[in-house]
């Protein structure tokens, strides 16, 4: 897992527990830098202090080429330094020719002092910070002012470097308990701290489609930000769940909204038979012994209270609240033809209807209902008298389409923005595009509009979208 | 000032008495060359508590034989422990007071010895190697060994790629077993002596040859001195070291048995020697 995917919760300890390591690691490499700097100034020391003290001692003796008394010397000093730093000291003379060494059978009489040089250092650049365990020093032998040969010692340093591997065996241990400890109980301590992010996002990554408020005991005490990004979190979430209510209210009342602005409508609907079935009763009170003039009027009444009770029953339907969950179906086109088409005429509208739909997709009626019945209230709205409105229904078995062509001027520019975008618009004006809007997209459908010379044409498809 | 003869004459006696009282002041000096264990602290304290005269005895110890050789000839050692060779080239001027018996004898061998991982197995086989002598005045660290050279026709300066003296004989065991030559004229005495006392080094050294029985160290005085009155007691003193609790002490401490009278026919070997080198 890559640390940018990591949980923020399990980022920041590890982050932490990184940091410290690195800490221990500059410190670490500090104690050491520091202790390889202390045991070379020691080295440097004895190195010193062994070859001038051997210059002193050998001087004569390397003058006069005095092969044993430099090797008594340096056989003497040998014995003295017996099992310490010292392991092999090598003279020679000003021709680089081997006088004496402490142990002759690694540096025989007359050997050249080159064969021994090699990998060493000056008394000023000797240096027990790599990993071998012998170093050489190489060095002038000076007396009486001038050079008369070398000197060359080699030191066990083989302990040195123990101790340093020593120092930083127990650095890295003890870092890395620390660095355990600390980012055991730092992971803990953030977890904890940030466990409220946690479930903040646990709350919000839940599938159910709208943010739920954390339970108050869930709350982190105290006034931290923490606290106020959960509250507000919770504010935001209410607010959230207010908004849906209200929407709910408002798409409940939209529809008798609608009903509202068909209401004229239904009432000269209503109306306009009635007069023509009082004339009929009168008819047959005035010529009731003539049989045939009794059944004209009896059919044209029969006729009149059919047409209201159609009138009647898309009204009651529309508004009827156990119609949600019910399936789509023809008659539900039908009921939306007599919803409408009184205002169509009322408004001096030709209307065209066409249902195409030998099969109709799985959905509910109710907001197919109201996005049509919307649609078509709209285009009566703004569609000239003398104009048309077409209403077309193409159904199949996976999807449906509905298309609704006026001759109208178009719709306005807000208008516009509520049906076919989310953007928040300002205070006033219908809701009833919006309302369009949101339904389609709730069912996962889509809305296009197309304007031509005259006519604005309006398409909605739901269902299948991606087949249409 | 002047000074009558009569008060010339009453200040001889202790003019004269003088040297006397000034000599008796001074201890005798008895010179050691390092033919034995040299820089013992311990041996030379029993020698001198074996050894102390009335006068008292004082230890003079040098680097080299000659050192120690010249200073008896000048007179500033009363008697020494000299080695054979020195003895010889000075039998003239010194007299031969008494031989330490080693081993049931007043005789001892020199020791050819190289290291004891070297294949020689004798001194031709040491022909281009490094050598190390004791003294150029030594016996058997050094005309033993010329000697056999010059039996061959050669001479060490020629035979070795390079002769070194080491001065003393436990020097010579050191050189040869921590490899610094790679052989080396010893006392055969003090080479069986380190290999009682000093095993570690001795045997890292192997001795691929010995030397005839030759006439062992002598102490010697002075010919002009040797029957000086202090002379002749430390000669005495010498001889009856056995007899003592300090002079046993200090015999088994050297490891000799006993200290004898001997003639200078005793050294005819070393005299033969001597003839050799000079050819």
């Amino acid at each position: 897992m890559r640390l940018s995917q990591m949980p923020l919760s399990l980022r920041v300890p590890v982050l932490a527990a990184g940091l410290m390591v690195l800490v221990g690691l500059v410190a670490s490499q500090q104690v050491l830098s520091a202790l390889g700097a202390v045991q070379d100034a020691r080295l440097r020391e004895l190195a010193r202090l062994h070859i001038d003290g051997l210059s002193v001692a050998l001087g004569p003796f390397v003058l006069r080429k005095d092969v044993w008394e430099v090797f008594d010397t340096l056989d003497r000093a040998r014995a003295a330094m017996d099992g310490q730093r010292l392991l092999l000291t090598v003279v020679s003379d000003d021709a680089g020719r081997v006088l004496a060494a402490s142990d002759p059978l690694r540096a025989p009489v007359d050997s050249a002092m080159s064969e021994f040089v090699a990998g060493a250092g000056s008394m000023d650049t000797v240096s027990a910070l790599g990993s071998e365990p012998v170093v050489r020093v190489l060095a002038p032998l000076e007396y009486q002012g001038r050079t008369i040969g070398q000197v060359l010692t080699e030191l066990d340093v083989s302990d040195l470097v123990a101790e340093r591997r020593r120092a930083l065996w127990i650095l890295l241990a003890g870092n890395a308990l620390a660095i355990g400890i600390l980012s055991i109980g730092g992971y803990a301590l953030m977890r904890r701290m940030l466990r409220p992010i946690a479930l903040l996002a646990a709350q919000m990554a839940r599938a159910t489609g709208a943010p739920e408020a954390i339970p108050g005991h869930r709350v982190p005490r105290g006034d931290s930000e923490l606290t106020r990004l959960v509250q507000t979190y919770n504010a935001m979430s209410g607010a959230i769940e207010a908004k849906a209510e209200a929407e709910r209210r408002l798409a409940e009342r939209e529809r008798f909204v609608s009903l509202g602005r068909l209401s004229s409508s239904l009432a000269h609907e209503i109306n306009n038979p009635l007069g023509g079935l009082l004339n009929a009763t009168d008819t047959i009170q005035t010529y009731a012994h003539r049989p045939e003039v009794v059944r004209a009027s009896a059919a044209l009444i029969d006729r009149g209270l059919r047409h209201l009770r159609d009138v009647a029953r898309a009204t009651l339907d529309q508004n009827r609240l156990d119609r949600v969950g019910m399936p789509l179906a023809l008659e539900d086109f039908d009921d939306l033809h007599i919803l409408f088409e009184p205002e169509a005429h009322r408004r001096g509208l030709r209307l065209d209807w066409t249902i195409n739909a030998p099969n109709m997709p799985a959905m509910d009626a109710a907001p197919v209902r109201q996005i049509a019945l919307n649609l078509l209230l709209n285009a009566a709205a703004v569609g000239l008298s003398g104009g048309k409105v077409s209403f077309t229904a193409d159904g199949s078995e996976t999807s449906l389409r509905l298309t609704l062509e006026d001759t109208g001027p178009g719709l306005p520019e807000t208008a516009l923005r509520r049906l076919l975008t989310s953007e928040p618009m300002p205070p006033g004006g219908g809701v009833g595009l919006r309302l369009v809007h949101d339904l389609v997209a709730g069912m996962g459908g889509q809305i296009e509009h197309r304007r031509t010379v005259d006519t604005t044409v309006l398409t909605v498809t739901l269902g299948a979208v991606s087949s249409c | 000032m002047t000074v009558s003869r009569r008060r010339l004459l009453l200040m001889a006696p202790a003019m004269l008495g003088a040297p006397m009282i000034a000599r008796a002041a001074v201890p005798f000096r008895f010179g050691l060359t390092p033919v034995f264990l040299d820089n013992d602290a311990t041996v030379i304290d029993r020698l001198r508590a074996a050894l102390d005269t009335e006068r008292g005895i004082d230890l003079v110890q040098r680097r080299t034989y000659a050192e120690i050789t010249g200073l008896l000839l000048e007179g500033d050692l009363d008697a020494a422990w000299l080695c054979g060779y020195p003895y010889l080239q000075h039998e003239d001027a010194l007299s031969l007071l008494a031989v330490p018996v080693w081993q049931g004898a007043p005789l001892y061998r020199s020791y050819l010895i190289t290291h004891n991982d070297d294949p020689a197995t004798g001194l031709p086989d040491l022909i281009g190697g490094m050598h190390t002598f004791s003294d150029p005045n030594s016996n058997s660290g050094y005309l033993v060994t010329a000697s056999d050279l010059a039996r061959m026709g050669t001479r060490p300066e020629t035979f070795f790629s390079r002769t070194i003296f080491a001065y003393g004989h436990r020097n010579v065991v050191r050189a040869v077993a921590q490899g610094l030559t790679r052989s080396g004229s010893v006392d055969g005495y003090v080479w069986e002596a380190l290999a009682a006392v000093d095993p570690d080094l001795a045997t890292r050294t192997r001795v691929i040859a010995k030397s005839e029985l030759l006439g062992f160290p002598p102490f010697v005085a002075r010919r002009d001195r040797a029957d000086q009155p202090d002379v002749a007691r430390f000669k005495d003193a010498l001889l009856g070291l056995r007899t003592t609790v300090a002079g046993q002490d200090a015999l088994a401490l050297l490891q000799l048995d006993d200290v004898v009278q001997a003639t200078p026919a005793l050294f005819d070997g070393i005299r033969a020697r001597m003839r050799d080198v000079a050819g």
